[in-house]
């Protein structure tokens, strides 16, 4: 039993970096109808900028995980301004294949520029909390508040903030929020460029929890989109839910099947919540 | 004009190919057209799923290792003559395909992709960690070539090895083109097109979309098997998904849709690497960004390009007569 406690902790610490990779993709989603696929190679980028700054040029953690995330907004206007908008009027595939290539991309500019080698962000958080029998690292402590206040920050800018009340009125219907005067261009850039800022956080807790390698970001923008699926495309509750879900159904494969095998599990999880409910756990059917 | 040409067009280019390796004397250029073949067969099978039916699937590679595995496993395990692994391989690729397709194709558009992807990495994880089957990344060496017909065809030779190529893939062109002409095919164009309409025609949406990936699996299955065989040597890396992303990447660059597109794309993505001879680092970016620049600036392919150009030029040159569209 505690070990199944044990599990779950782990499982809701890797849950809250998918529902932060899985957030934003939701809320690119709501808005353009495009799969950011690319979110997550370029999210890594964040995360070797943080290293680069902690090791590098001994900045605090705390600031260069701030610097990170300003780098992603910068990139997420960017890759939105010079990739996404020219296909914005073409079909969904299209802006698919240029997620695509934004992805091979990214990966490539992160190998040149950081190496081959995979890294591990150092934070210096050794302690281990016990209580009982459950152990609790206080780094996975500290990635689990860390998660839970972005989320929560994210979620609130976007349900109670008035350029939230535009975010979420372009998702429900993109005419008449134009005709009522909701600016696209800006709204969309700014939806990527919050975005990209979340990825890299989720990065900084990836490269801090586990290592970051070439790889790594293909990888998570694979498990956001199953948590997309997972929760219902475009659903923000579902987004966080979702990851949530992934993230202790991977733990607990991990923990009492086989650990070579968590991410077919994970996604078998996925492909059944599709055969049962097309539309996502809290998506709307269609 | 153009229509009364294009036989005979596609009779020079098979007479070109077919004289090849007499032409070339460099046995490298033999080995790296061979597998510009393989890999437009396999373009084929993602051109059906991704241009004709408009569900752009990245799980090609995946299905290529199905069939280069299920080829090398029964001719090396169960002993089984090669040619008839050769053939069992495609189909057992098809039937492995409707487990995949069933549950991928309840979502539409990208969703698809992804879903497709994730069993992408599924089937990549499966062949490096079961080992007691798939011998994990260590791969499986010595896969014998088909046993010689009548004396004559020994396929351990390089050429006679071409040609068996080069007749599977004018066979697997030959099969597309049918496809793409008969009812069916219209039918998936249209669901590309628009699939609430198709339906609401009375289409069943949903067998079509099944028929197109398990086709597209075909080929895939036959394209790891011609493979397989060829280099003797198969392990997971060449099955992963960044291969699934360069068989979309030549059927884009081909012309999605089209019977040629992806051949030339095929080529385009085999010899481009080797021609430009770049780091693996700079070959992602160069084609990622050559991905992006191509969708952004000619959405319908080179050849749909290639043609506007060779259009512009006939006008011009056959002093406003020619009419080529």
């Amino acid at each position: 039993m505690i070990e199944v406690v044990q599990q779950i902790i782990n499982g809701l610490t890797i849950g809250g970096v998918y529902a932060l990779i899985a957030l934003g993709l939701t809320t690119v989603f709501g808005i353009l109808g495009i799969s950011h696929f690319a979110h997550g190679s370029i999210s890594m980028f964040g995360g070797y900028v943080a290293f680069t700054l902690v090791t590098g040029w001994g900045v605090p953690l705390p600031l260069a995980a701030a610097a990170a995330m300003a780098a992603g907004l910068v990139l997420g206007v960017a890759v939105e301004r010079l990739a996404y908008r020219p296909v914005r009027d073409a079909s969904p595939i299209n802006a698919f294949i240029v997620a695509l290539g934004l992805t091979m991309m990214a990966e490539g500019i992160n190998l040149r520029l950081f190496g081959a080698d995979q890294i591990v962000i150092p934070t210096g958080l050794q302690s281990v909390l016990r209580i009982g029998a459950l152990t609790l690292p206080e780094l996975r402590l500290y990635v689990i508040v860390a998660s839970a206040l972005l989320i929560l920050a994210m979620t609130l800018f976007i349900q109670r903030s008035k350029t939230g009340y535009a975010i979420r009125a372009l998702a429900q219907n993109r005419q008449a929020a134009i005709l009522m005067g909701v600016d696209v261009s800006k709204i969309t850039m700014l939806v990527f460029a919050l975005s990209s800022a979340l990825g890299s956080a989720a990065a900084i807790m990836v490269g801090a929890l586990f290592a970051i390698a070439p790889g790594v970001g293909e990888g998570l923008a694979i498990k956001g989109f199953s948590v997309l699926i997972l929760g219902g495309l475009g659903s923000i509750p579902g987004a966080i839910v979702g990851g949530l879900i992934l993230g202790v159904t991977e733990a607990l494969a991990a923990g009492f099947i086989s650990s070579a095998y968590k991410d077919v599990i994970a996604f078998l999880v996925m492909i059944v919540v599709l055969l049962v409910r097309p539309e996502g756990l809290l998506g709307k059917a269609r | 004009m153009k229509r009364a040409l294009a036989p005979l067009a596609i009779l020079a280019l098979f007479a070109l190919a077919a004289s090849a390796p007499q032409l070339i004397t460099v046995k490298y250029y033999i080995q790296l057209i061979i597998l510009a073949m393989i890999w437009a067969i396999m373009a084929h099978g993602q051109n059906i799923i991704q241009g004709m039916t408009g569900y752009v699937s990245i799980t090609q590679a995946g299905l290529m290792g199905v069939g280069a595995y299920a080829s090398t496993l029964l001719s090396i395990r169960w002993g089984l003559p090669v040619w008839a692994s050769m053939a069992a391989a495609p189909v057992i690729t098809a039937l492995f395909s409707v487990l995949v397709g069933y549950p991928s194709l309840r979502v539409k558009g990208h969703y698809f992709a992804i879903v497709t992807l994730a069993y992408n990495m599924v089937i990549f994880t499966v062949l490096v960690n079961y080992s007691s089957l798939t011998k994990g990344e260590a791969g499986i060496s010595n896969i014998r070539r088909p046993e010689p017909i009548g004396g004559m065809l020994n396929f351990d030779d390089r050429t006679t090895y071409y040609y068996l190529v080069l007749i599977t893939l004018a066979a697997m062109t030959a099969l597309t083109a049918l496809l793409m002409r008969s009812p069916v095919g219209r039918i998936l164009r249209g669901v590309r097109q628009n699939e609430a309409l198709a339906s609401a025609y009375g289409v069943a949406v949903w067998k079509y979309k099944l028929f197109a990936f398990v086709m597209s699996a075909f080929y895939a299955g036959v394209a790891g098997a011609l493979y397989a065989h060829y280099i003797g040597f198969i392990n997971p890396e060449t099955f992963g998904v960044a291969q699934s992303l360069d068989a979309i990447l030549a059927v884009i660059l081909g012309g999605s849709g089209t019977i040629f597109g992806p051949v030339l794309g095929a080529f385009a993505v085999v010899l481009l690497p080797e021609y430009l001879r770049i780091a693996d680092s700079f070959r992602l970016i160069v084609y990622g960004l050559l991905l992006v620049v191509a969708t952004i600036f000619m959405p319908k392919g080179a050849l749909h390009a290639l043609s506007l150009i060779w259009g512009f030029a006939a006008r011009r040159l056959g002093g406003g007569k020619g009419t080529t569209r």
